[in-house]
């Protein structure tokens, strides 16, 4: 009997602290699904079902333009790191000498530093460099910050889990080095490379600092970005509704992508970091 | 050894990551120090060198000072409460009761939201008058027309951690509740039957057996922590006076807003050496611990 009401107890525990924790976007939920007329006391929930609020905000966000523009940023960010990291990773994983723990070593060192804080003088290269400010910038920084956490990952995987052999199979069937690497090594870093997409996919997609360092029409901004428009309004409790269902589209295709994908998501994070 | 399989023409593959890195990671990280030690101010590209005066002069208008304090109570209390609350919570998660998958993804869902939207969300939570606090205060007959926890200069920094905590928790709890399920059976029953008590087992079986996780969670809490600027930005810019200014957001509003890059630099170098003294030390004393199973 003890052990039911264990049981229960414990349910009842994860239950209030996982309420706290959703408590917040419940509300916003609730109020993004009123009228943006209705300033009643947004704790009941769930009171009024209208879209006129979401409406508004996309409309205001220009929700398709900003949608197009996050899904550019995020894919080629993306496939960009997950070529070139896991290039970079083979030779640091397989060959073992000095140059090899170095170059690992360098790459870890961008972990520590956060990206932000070197700013200043990366304005001043990309300027340098002729690089025009167009909505393509922000991915030069999406694919330099995720390449320390991504390399990171493929070179232990590489080391751990992919035995030589395989590879010295295909030598012998006359395989040349970069047969052997995407067409052998590559699809067996399947379990790394979506990690890798999920993890930096994610940072990508919400990242508004470098966008907004590097963007400055409005047509070109992704979604966090045609956030900061909002900017204004959280001190002001009658733009609340619209504010709200503005944060939820700007969130849903991620939220959709979870849903579907959760399982990945989750796993995606420990993969490398946790043994077993 | 196979040489044949393992050629030098293999570190040709590392070359397009590493070129990215040189260019727009280290060399703008040398053109920091640089700039630090000049009067540059991000227009004119003939500056002067004025040795240490940046450093001498953040210093002693307190800029320093304030953002590197503020900077390491939101660390501290970042790192602490987040992973106290992670541990217990992937302990609890961690029981063999149902549902669990659903808990999970209450626990991991505000993970996904940008920080723009959460730093909205709980500008609401925290809203004088008709905010959520404050009208669950007045539910129970308190005060909560004037509780204005962004605007007061005590409160605010540990406001705007608190929502740092709120959407970090989802992390930590996932990678502890990965580190809990290496944790083998049989060793939690060999400790049973030598008799321990269910706080022993935690104590001398768990938690050592969670060294890798634990020491993963400490390491990117502090980071996570020592580069806050999100919510100072978004919430409270930097308000009520320099309450919540950290030194990212401090590096940002003097580059961007006041145009002086130099200054800036000074305060970037500052955060550097912090960030690799803290993070070194943390990453050399944690890694000792470690123990497999």
């Amino acid at each position: 009997m003890s052990g039911t009401l264990k049981k229960t107890l414990t349910h009842v525990g994860i239950s209030l602290v996982l309420l706290l924790n959703v408590l917040p976007l419940l509300i916003a939920l609730s109020s993004s699904f009123r009228s943006v007329k209705n300033m009643t006391n947004p704790l009941q929930l769930f009171s009024e079902f209208s879209l006129e609020s979401y409406r508004v905000a996309f409309t205001k966000m220009h929700f398709m333009q900003a949608l197009g523009n996050s899904l550019m940023l995020t894919i080629i960010s993306v496939v960009v790191v997950v070529l070139f990291t896991s290039m970079a990773a083979y030779p640091i994983a397989r060959i073992n000498n000095r140059l090899s723990k170095v170059l690992y070593l360098f790459f870890l060192c961008g972990l520590v530093v956060p990206s932000q804080m070197v700013i200043i003088p990366i304005v001043q290269t990309i300027q340098g460099l002729h690089i025009p400010s167009s909505q393509y910038t922000p991915i030069l920084m999406f694919i330099t910050c995720s390449i320390p956490f991504s390399s990171f990952l493929y070179t232990g995987f590489i080391k751990s889990s992919i035995p030589i052999e395989v590879e010295e199979s295909a030598l012998i069937d006359g395989a040349g080095l970069l047969r052997r690497f995407w067409q052998i090594v590559f699809p067996l870093l399947l379990p790394v490379t979506v990690s890798v997409v999920i993890t930096q996919g994610v940072w990508i997609w919400n990242d508004y600092f470098f966008n907004m360092i590097f963007i400055s029409k409005a047509a070109e901004s992704p979604l966090p970005l045609a956030m900061l428009g909002f900017m204004g309004d959280q001190t002001n409790p009658t733009a609340w509704n619209v504010l709200f269902a503005a944060c939820f589209l700007c969130a849903l295709p991620l939220l959709v992508i979870f849903a579907f994908l959760q399982k990945y998501f989750i796993g995606g994070l420990t993969v490398g970091s946790v043994k077993g | 050894m196979n040489s044949a399989v393992l050629k030098k023409t293999m570190y040709w593959f590392v070359v397009p990551a590493l070129t990215m890195y040189l260019v727009f990671w280290i060399y703008p990280i040398l053109r920091l120090f640089q700039y630090s030690f000049s009067d540059y101010n991000g227009f004119v590209q003939d500056f002067n060198y004025v040795g240490f005066d940046n450093f001498s002069q953040i210093f002693k208008d307190g800029v320093a000072g304030t953002s590197l304090t503020n900077t390491l109570i939101y660390t501290l209390v970042f790192v602490v409460f987040s992973n106290l609350i992670a541990l217990g919570l992937a302990f609890l998660l961690n029981m063999k009761i149902r549902a669990t998958g659903l808990y999970r993804t209450a626990a991991y869902v505000p993970t996904l939201f940008s920080a723009i939207v959460v730093g909205f969300i709980w500008s609401y939570v925290y809203m004088p008058d008709s905010g959520l606090i404050a009208t669950v205060l007045s539910w129970f007959g308190f005060d909560g027309a004037n509780l204005n926890l962004l605007g007061n200069y005590d409160s605010a920094l540990y406001a705007i951690t608190t929502v740092d905590i709120w959407k970090h928790i989802g992390t930590s709890t996932v990678i502890f509740l990965a580190g809990l399920q290496t944790v083998p059976v049989d060793l939690e029953e060999a400790g049973k039957i030598d008799g321990a008590n269910a706080w022993k087992i935690t104590r001398f079986i768990r938690l050592p057996l969670l060294a890798t996780s634990i020491t993963i969670n400490l390491t990117l809490s502090v980071i996570n922590g020592l580069k806050a600027f999100d919510y100072s930005f978004i919430m409270t810019n930097g308000g009520p006076g320099r309450a919540t200014s950290t030194l990212l957001f401090e590096i940002f509003r003097m580059a961007f807003r006041e145009q002086q890059y130099g200054k800036a630099s000074a305060l970037a170098v500052i955060s550097f050496a912090l960030i690799i003294v803290i993070t070194s030390f943390f990453v050399l004393k944690l890694n000792k611990r470690e123990v497999s199973a």
